[in-house]
């Protein structure tokens, strides 16, 4: 059978546009597929779902605990790697010599591109350790260990985006500046930072989506008990988890109502991080079209 | 005494000193205090990762030593500059240094945090390490004020110090992780470790089929997410025009780019696992998943750098849109399709969470004969040892898994860096 060229041209357009429209299904499907496997847990728990009681024995499955532990960690990684992660970034873009950031930006990326399950290695092997005599700490497995890591983790993702968003700021900004006697450093403070700010919010942004889903390597180095430390703030104590963590270490035995619950805790990660990685992108584009006339 | 004589005296004095190569002198006093502050900073820094102490003595000789020497810039500089303001930072940091270097010797060997409920004894080394580390860095970015004569081009140099110092803070881990992966790993590196099957819980034998389970899922990953990632791409690109659809396209692949790894491992579980079974087939599939937003990306952007023009010169000989994206805008757009496909075909090889509860076992699989088996890889095998360590003697052959996973992830980032740069088209 031929087909009219015109013919052809329309099948082949739909055939894309229904491969294209596969990300909208797999975004449903995850959804769909979290969502009705949390449900039994909802229904048998409810509100007690966020307490902070956790005891398969008694049936008491509260997710606080583990909430907490991912904001405390993600907190505290996000407090060492946002100012190191920005500094390095004007490094890279403004100061940097042509070949030194030839060798950097590559480095950077080695980085982001080593897995987490090595992460979690070295943590378990090589800062564990370290932490535990030095701290007087119980074991070394603690919210410190898992924050230093994510730190670590998250600071690739922070540098590089940091790094583009500094880099689109338009020449004729600076050039300007430059022309009127300020010094390079004066610029930079002046002129190319508040001018890229939201770009760089876009990689803080994406830096913590990235450190709250983040799995295996802080599943390593925490104490994974279901536990809130007392005082809560006590990065150093045996205790402690993130929802991730929890999941990863609990799936494997977990039965029906519980399973159901870790799927509750794979359900909020879902959405929040979602919840972050779309205002991420709002914010870089909002950037782009700030520039698109300059 | 009024003022005026005081400085005549001083100057005087100062002219006894040195005389006129008073210029030439400061420099001098300048550089070898920023030298020997960032020397402190460094020992500070090493003694923090290696645990060790420089003792009392000569960490309150260091101190002392530095603390002179800035009371030299500051002495020098006193008549140069009109606006006493800018020296007031080194005036504050010296009265520090003096005052440290009386009171840290002094500080209890240990000081238990557990007094007041937390869990941790700080050990004077730390304190002490930390300080120079941060006195060191301070004292060095401002010893470049004088040396610049405080100009604007001084609080340039100062800022810049801690610039090339927070890069350096960044590059460490990179350095200590690879460095210690290849040297305790190359030893477990063995004929015996490559083609064994995995025996006695990973304390003997080798990798072999996790070796062969990671390259399968690595092809696999690839059959699945690049013809989906690419269509995308070219609908996205060359096909839509920009609407509703378009955009919630676009903010699913963002979401999807974001997602956790370990929601993708939960979902292939809910909805894979009771079809296929923990099984190839759910962890390819699950793993193509997680490397289609990347592809889908790099793509566009590869298909996006392709000039128009190029397409309506194939317009023009009457070609229709797919004849002209088949001929004309695919082949100069491949090496940067390739860049990002094994870019994400890499990472998806290091990732654990996804398959560990949809494809992989950590010893008995073996190599899978139909894609409804499940299989072994690397990465979760690093996994299980990583956890055995301790109890079991797993150290020599997790590190060196950790070193084959590496170079297997890194090898694919070098690839992929490689033909960018090999194959770059200008238009």
């Amino acid at each position: 059978m031929l087909l009219s060229r015109n013919t052809k041209e329309i099948i082949i357009k739909n055939i894309f546009l229904v491969i294209a429209a596969t990300s909208i299904f797999i975004i449903l499907f995850i959804f769909y597929f979290l969502f009705s496997q949390g449900i039994p847990a909802f229904e048998t728990l409810g509100g007690k779902l966020f307490s902070n009681e956790w005891s398969v024995a008694k049936g008491e499955f509260g997710l606080g605990a583990a909430i907490f532990g991912t904001l405390i960690v993600t907190g505290v990684a996000m407090l060492i790697a946002v100012p190191l992660g920005i500094l390095s970034a004007i490094f890279l873009a403004e100061l940097a010599p042509r070949k030194l950031r030839l060798i950097l930006k590559p480095i950077i990326e080695l980085l982001a591109g080593i897995p987490s399950i090595v992460y979690g290695f070295i943590g378990a092997v090589l800062l564990v350790p370290y932490l535990q005599p030095n701290f007087g700490m119980l074991s070394g497995y603690s919210y410190l260990a898992g924050s230093l890591i994510l730190a670590i983790m998250a600071l690739p993702i922070i540098i590089s985006m940091s790094d583009d968003a500094i880099k689109a700021v338009p020449r004729n900004f600076k050039e300007a500046s430059l022309a009127v006697g300020a010094t390079k450093w004066q610029t930079i403070k002046k002129i190319t930072l508040p001018s890229a700010i939201s770009g760089i919010s876009a990689a803080v942004v994406m830096g913590i989506g990235r450190a709250i889903g983040e799995t295996m390597a802080v599943s390593l180095v925490l104490g994974n008990m279901m536990e809130i430390p007392a005082p809560p703030f006590d990065l150093f104590e045996t205790t402690g988890t993130t929802l991730t963590a929890l999941i990863v270490n609990q799936m494997g035995e977990a039965t029906d109502i519980q399973t159901s619950v870790l799927f509750v805790a794979a359900v909020i990660l879902f959405i929040v991080v979602a919840i972050l990685s779309i205002s991420s992108n709002i914010l870089r584009e909002r950037i782009e079209k700030k520039f698109k006339g300059a | 005494m009024n003022l005026e004589k005081i400085k005549d005296s001083l100057k005087k004095y100062s002219s006894l000193i040195f005389d006129k190569e008073n210029l030439e002198i400061k420099k001098i006093i300048c550089i070898f205090t920023f030298i020997f502050s960032s020397i402190i900073a460094i020992i500070g820094f090493f003694s923090l990762t290696n645990s060790f102490y420089i003792g009392d003595t000569s960490l309150r000789v260091i101190l002392i030593l530095l603390a002179i020497s800035y009371i030299v810039i500051i002495y020098i500089s006193i008549f140069e500059i009109k606006k006493r303001k800018k020296i007031y930072g080194i005036l504050i940091l010296t009265i520090i240094i003096f005052v440290a270097a009386y009171l840290l010797p002094l500080l209890p060997p240990n000081y238990e945090l557990r007094d007041y409920e937390i869990d941790a004894t700080i050990m004077k080394f730390i304190i002490n390490s930390v300080f120079m580390v941060i006195i060191g860095v301070v004292g060095a970015s401002l010893a470049m004020k004088p040396l610049y004569n405080y100009t604007s081009k001084s609080d340039e140099m100062s800022a810049y110090y801690v610039l090339v110092v927070s890069i350096l803070l960044v590059i460490y881990p990179l350095i200590v992780i690879v460095s210690n992966i290849i040297s305790n790993g190359i030893g477990g590196f063995s004929w015996e470790f490559l083609t064994q099957d995995v025996r006695k819980l990973g304390t003997q034998g080798g990798i072999f089929p996790a070796l062969v389970g990671t390259l399968l899922l690595m092809i696999g990953t690839a059959l699945v997410a690049l013809p989906l990632g690419l269509g995308c791409a070219i609908y996205l690109q060359e096909y839509a025009k920009k609407g509703i659809l378009t955009r919630i396209i676009s903010i699913c692949v963002d979401i999807l780019q974001g997602t956790p790894s370990i929601v993708h491992g939960l979902f292939g579980f809910a909805f894979f696992v009771p079809i296929f079974g923990i099984s190839v087939l759910s962890g390819i599939l699950i793993l193509g998943f997680l490397t289609l937003p990347i592809i889908i990306r790099s793509s566009e952007e590869a298909l996006r750098s392709i000039p128009q023009n190029i397409r309506e010169g194939a317009y023009a000989v009457g070609a229709t849109k797919w004849q002209a994206i088949k001929t004309v805008v695919l082949p100069p757009a491949i090496p940067g399709i390739i860049t990002g496909s094994v870019l994400g075909i890499g990472r998806a090889a290091g990732e654990t969470a996804p398959i560990m509860f949809t494809a992989v076992y950590f010893f008995g699989a073996g190599i899978p004969e139909s894609p409804f088996d499940p299989i072994q890889a690397l990465p979760y095998h690093l996994l299980e040892l990583t956890k055995l360590i301790g109890y079991k003697s797993v150290e020599q052959n997790a590190w060196a898994t950790a070193l084959l996973l590496l170079s297997i992830v890194l090898g694919m980032n070098a690839i992929a860096i490689i033909i960018r740069e090999k194959f770059r088209v200008e238009f």
